[in-house]
């Protein structure tokens, strides 16, 4: 699958093309030194190709802390795989218009021949030129030990050096025109964004993330012990905390009152025994000792076939008391769905929860259909206005009774809850969960 | 654009490409700032000071109100109230033309005039009568002179402000006063009370006429220096409203008759020397890239871009071609001659031949060879470029007793010591190495084919028979007289070599928008291109390295193209 992707950052990018002014121009200053040609005079070339040096010099430091910090220095760990097809794609498949032998994506921007290339000249050529060109610049004090070996061979190691450089900026620059169209490399590196394979899995588990991290349910996560392990913003909301640091590490009991304690640690051990727990309206003990109602669904959490703890999202039913008796009943017949809109409203995900309440068989049955087929007639203003009010003024809805219509035409009654999905500080789509209310 | 989703993003894009532009902004404004801004730097000058005392007036002094009949008179007069100056004065190098020296190697040793040997007039040994007409003091006419009779010394010819202080040439006329006399022309009570601090004028009469006339010996150092403009010499320079006028002791300072100054000619090691950094610092430029130089640079190389710029200064002596005589009379021609010109015929006459192909003389003018039966070939030339050598100061010199070891190459008559290496570690630390300019005499001078040594020729005389070379035109006669004068062997078989000589170019410094730029030394035109023992950023390369650099860009361009095309071809079909 391919997407519009942001693959390079503004650093990025800053850095890139910096480097490249600095390197044409260290390139234009060093040759006038080097007696190549005439251009801005001797003696100016000389400063500005030290100034320019520095320059580099502050550069290289900077792209370095940032390599390093965001981990991004791993893109260039060289590997052996691919190498030879690569190679083998730029001396022939190219000219057959094969597809290129390594997928682009985020989290793997260079291709094996890049990652050698580019780690040679970060590791090697750029180092080298650094260092021997410090040491040309600062030979001419006679203390300076280096003077046994003598200026020449720094000196003809730097041109060496620079002439390495050409020859890699006439390929590289070349080879910008091999990506899927002539400039899509050269734009990509202007805006920092390209249309690149995206690693499906790992795109739809950062989503979930997302999706947890930014949800209006709250969501938990138990150790075997009962000790929470993670918990959501929302929860912290719910539950009147601050930050997770206060939470974490503590047990469960300090989310109930002393005479609720006993259901809840039933609850615990039934689910800590392989059940799932669909939904049930509880009493929560806040934070200030105040209290508050939600309905909490519950399941185990599974490693290597052995349960190691539980997690779960709650969803406050504090505001909707009137329908707590009906809530009971109805959350207890049914599961959390979890669906995903984009901009325009039409499906991009569900989970299984959701198609089994909708009675769909597989996703692909409804991802890329409108929202509008979810609901009769009078249901569909009704979304309309949650749609609206979420994607266009970025609010959140939680807890609200809908009217769903399946795929066979039948209708169900769910709690529906809502937020928007942001990409940088725009909405993309709208997110959220249903929870199922049978009728009576 | 379908890249911009929205305002947000484009303003992110340009931030982003603002602040890749912004350092070369600043780097641009920073330099059209300071280049408009041309900081004309204040010259840093320290230890320089000018006299606000003025002179006694001497016309009051009883002492000297009488008709002086001899110099010796005039000398007693002035040591009459200066009584500690006639002491002071006999030990200095102006009246011993000797000093305490010593070369590296050879140890400790007497050197000067009196000793050493050069290729102009190869030495004065035998020809003290002419000689001292640049000596200061009174009747040097012989090695017998008395080097301890205070009476012998010539102040006048020193502290005359008269300007009409002048010593005869005893060689020319008859009836004239003996050796390092005033001419009898001249008025010594006058010149006895306008006496005062020496003037340019003094310094130059002897100091410039080295060799047999004006700026013959130096080529750096001439009459013309008295009254020039800047581009001459911006210390000297006098012609112009702001013109320093410097004095020759504003330099050469001088304390009890020593005057600070030594030439590379007559000295072994540097003592008493007068240097650049004695008033500027050692970092006089404003630009640090410039004071880095200093340690390997001396200040004159890049300061003395040309010498003789006024009167053009002799180059190549040979006196083997001397002695030609047309209808009984000594030959004398001249003529301009090129670079490239190697043999000089006057009719059937060899005047010259293997003329030297001397580098300096690229950028040289008004060359002129000049015959004469005296003295043989010599090539005069204006505007020089001055040739570069590493220095510490110290020079080797072939002395009469030293042994000549190869009569195939032009034999150093005052080598210098130094290397880029010795800059480094410099043998004396406080005498490191330095590129600096000096004028190369070179010609072809008497020596001793059997016992391997040069010769001290007897040239002036007035009397024929004597041996004396300008008389007889007897080189074995001229010879053995000079020889026999030393009570040096000589064995009768004489022969010509090639020698050379260094004199280190000091003075005529340019104003500073006429020294030389960066290209002058850093490229492949380099003025230095003779001083190959280190590399020099801009001259030197290596060619592997640029043909193999160059061949790989091309090839890198080629494989380009060629994948280019087949992609083209191949994306059409």
């Amino acid at each position: 699958m391919k997407k519009q992707t942001y693959i390079y950052r503004s650093f990025e990018r800053f850095w890139h093309w910096s480097q490249v002014l600095l390197i044409l121009f260290l390139m234009l200053t060093g040759f006038e030194v080097h007696s190549s040609f005439s251009l801005m005079g001797f003696e100016n070339a000389v400063k500005w190709h030290n100034t320019a040096a520095w320059a580099f010099f502050v550069l290289i430091i900077f792209a370095l802390f940032w390599h390093f910090v965001t981990g991004e220095w791993r893109q260039y760990i060289p590997t052996s795989k691919f190498v030879k097809e690569q190679f083998r794609y730029y001396i022939s498949g190219i000219f057959k218009g094969a597809p290129h032998p390594t997928k682009k994506t985020r989290y793997n921007k260079l291709n094996p021949l890049q990652r050698l290339i580019y780690l040679g000249l970060n590791l090697l050529v750029i180092p080298v030129q650094a260092l021997t060109g410090f040491i040309y610049m600062y030979y001419f004090y006679p203390s300076n030990p280096l003077h046994e070996t003598g200026m020449e061979t720094f000196a003809i190691i730097h041109t060496i050096g620079a002439f390495l450089l050409i020859t890699f900026v006439i390929a590289h620059v070349y080879l910008t025109t091999t990506g899927d169209g002539i400039f899509t490399s050269l734009k990509a590196m202007l805006t920092g964004w390209e249309v690149v394979d995206v690693d499906e899995k790992e795109d739809h588990l950062k989503h979930m993330q997302d999706a947890v991290d930014k949800s209006v349910a709250g969501y938990y996560c138990l150790d075997k012990n009962g000790i929470f392990t993670d918990v959501n913003s929302a929860w912290l909301k719910m539950f009147g905390y601050n930050n997770k640091e206060e939470v974490i590490g503590k047990h469960y009991s300090i989310a109930r009152e002393e005479k609720d304690l006993k259901k809840l640690d039933d609850l615990v051990s039934k689910v800590l025994s392989g059940e799932k727990i669909i939904g049930v309206p509880v009493i929560r003990k806040k934070k200030d000792g105040s209290l508050g109602r939600h309905i909490l669904s519950s399941n185990p959490i599974f490693e290597n076939g052995e349960i190691v703890g539980l997690e779960g999202f709650v969803l406050d039913i504090s505001d909707t008391e009137d329908n707590s008796l009906h809530m009971y009943d109805a959350v207890r017949h049914s599961e959390a769905g979890y669906y995903w809109l984009d901009i325009n409203g039409y499906f991009k995900d569900v989970n299984n929860a959701w198609l089994s309440l909708y009675k769909y068989d597989s996703k692909d049955e409804i991802i890329g259909k409108h929202y509008s087929c979810s609901r009769d007639e009078k249901g569909i203003k009704d979304l309309d206005d949650v749609f609206n009010r979420v994607t266009k003024n970025g609010e959140t809805i939680s807890s609200r009774i809908a009217i769903r219509k399946c795929k066979d035409g039948t209708i169900g009654k769910h709690l529906l809850s809502a937020n928007p999905i942001y990409k940088k500080d725009k909405i993309i789509g709208m997110e959220g969960f249903i929870l199922n209310l049978p009728e009576e | 654009m379908a890249y911009f989703k929205s305002k947000s993003d484009f303003i992110k894009l340009l931030a982003t490409f603002t602040f890749i532009m912004l350092p070369w902004l600043f780097a641009l404004i920073y330099n059209v700032y300071y280049s408009k801004n041309d900081f004309a730097p204040k010259i840093h000058i320290q230890n320089y000071s000018t006299d606000t005392l003025t002179g006694a007036d001497h016309t009051k002094f009883a002492e000297l109100q009488k008709d002086f009949k001899t110099p010796q008179e005039v000398t007693e007069a002035c040591l009459s109230c200066h009584n500690k100056r006639g002491e002071e004065f006999m030990h200095t190098e102006h009246f011993q033309w000797l000093k305490n020296d010593s070369i590296p190697g050879k140890g400790k040793l007497k050197m000067g005039k009196k000793n050493i040997l050069n290729n102009f007039c190869i030495g004065i040994n035998s020809n003290e009568q002419l000689c001292s007409m640049c000596h200061a003091g009174y009747g040097y006419g012989d090695k017998n002179f008395d080097f301890t009779n205070q009476n012998n010394e010539d102040c006048l010819v020193c502290h005359d402000n008269t300007g009409t202080y002048k010593k005869s040439n005893p060689c020319k006329g008859p009836n004239l006063p003996g050796a390092g006399n005033p001419s009898p022309s001249i008025n010594l009570s006058l010149i006895a009370q306008h006496v005062g601090f020496p003037k340019k004028k003094n310094c130059v009469s002897c100091h410039a006429v080295g060799g047999g006339g004006n700026n013959v010996k130096h080529g750096d150092l001439e009459m013309a220096l008295t009254k020039c403009t800047r581009d001459v010499d911006v210390h000297m320079a006098s012609k112009g409203p702001n013109d320093n006028n410097m004095s020759c002791q504003k330099c050469h300072k001088t304390i009890n008759h020593n005057i600070k100054g030594s030439l590379a000619m007559i000295s072994g090691s540097p003592q008493n020397g007068v240097s650049c950094v004695d008033c500027h610092t050692e970092k006089p430029h404003t630009d640090n890239l410039l004071n880095d130089h200093f340690k390997q640079v001396a200040c004159q190389t890049c300061h003395i871009p040309t010498y003789a710029k006024v009167n053009p200064t002799k180059i190549y002596w040979d006196w083997s071609s001397s002695g030609i005589l047309k209808d009984g009379k000594p030959l004398h021609y001249e003529k301009e001659i090129t670079g490239n010109d190697t043999i000089c015929k006057y009719g059937d006459y060899i005047l010259a031949k293997d003329l030297p192909n001397l580098k300096t003389r690229k950028d040289s003018s008004n060359i002129k060879l000049e015959y004469d039966a005296k003295h043989g070939t010599a090539i005069f030339a204006n505007n020089l470029q001055p040739e570069y050598i590493w220095s510490n100061g110290y020079f080797d010199h072939q002395l009469i007793s030293d042994k000549i070891k190869d009569t195939t190459k032009a034999l150093k008559l005052n080598k210098p010591f130094g290397s880029y290496y010795d800059n480094i570690h410099p043998s004396d630390k406080n005498h490191p190495s330095k590129i600096i300019p000096v004028k190369i005499m070179r010609g072809k001078q008497i020596y001793d084919k059997e016992n391997m040594s040069l010769i001290q020729p007897k040239l002036a005389g007035k009397v024929k028979g004597l041996g004396a070379y300008w008389v007889d035109f007897d080189w074995n006669a001229s010879a053995k007289a000079g020889m026999d004068y030393l009570n040096l062997p000589y064995s009768g078989k004489y022969s010509f070599i090639e020698t050379e000589s260094f004199w280190p170019i000091n003075h005529m410094v340019a104003p500073k928008e006429k020294s030389l730029s960066c290209t002058d030394c850093h490229s492949h035109n380099s003025r230095l291109s003779e001083l190959t023992d280190f590399y020099l950023p801009g001259r030197d390369y290596s060619k592997v390295v640029d043909n193999s650099g160059v061949i790989i860009i091309i090839l890198t361009f080629i494989s380009v193209l060629i994948h280019m095309t087949i992609r083209i071809i191949k994306r059409k079909k």
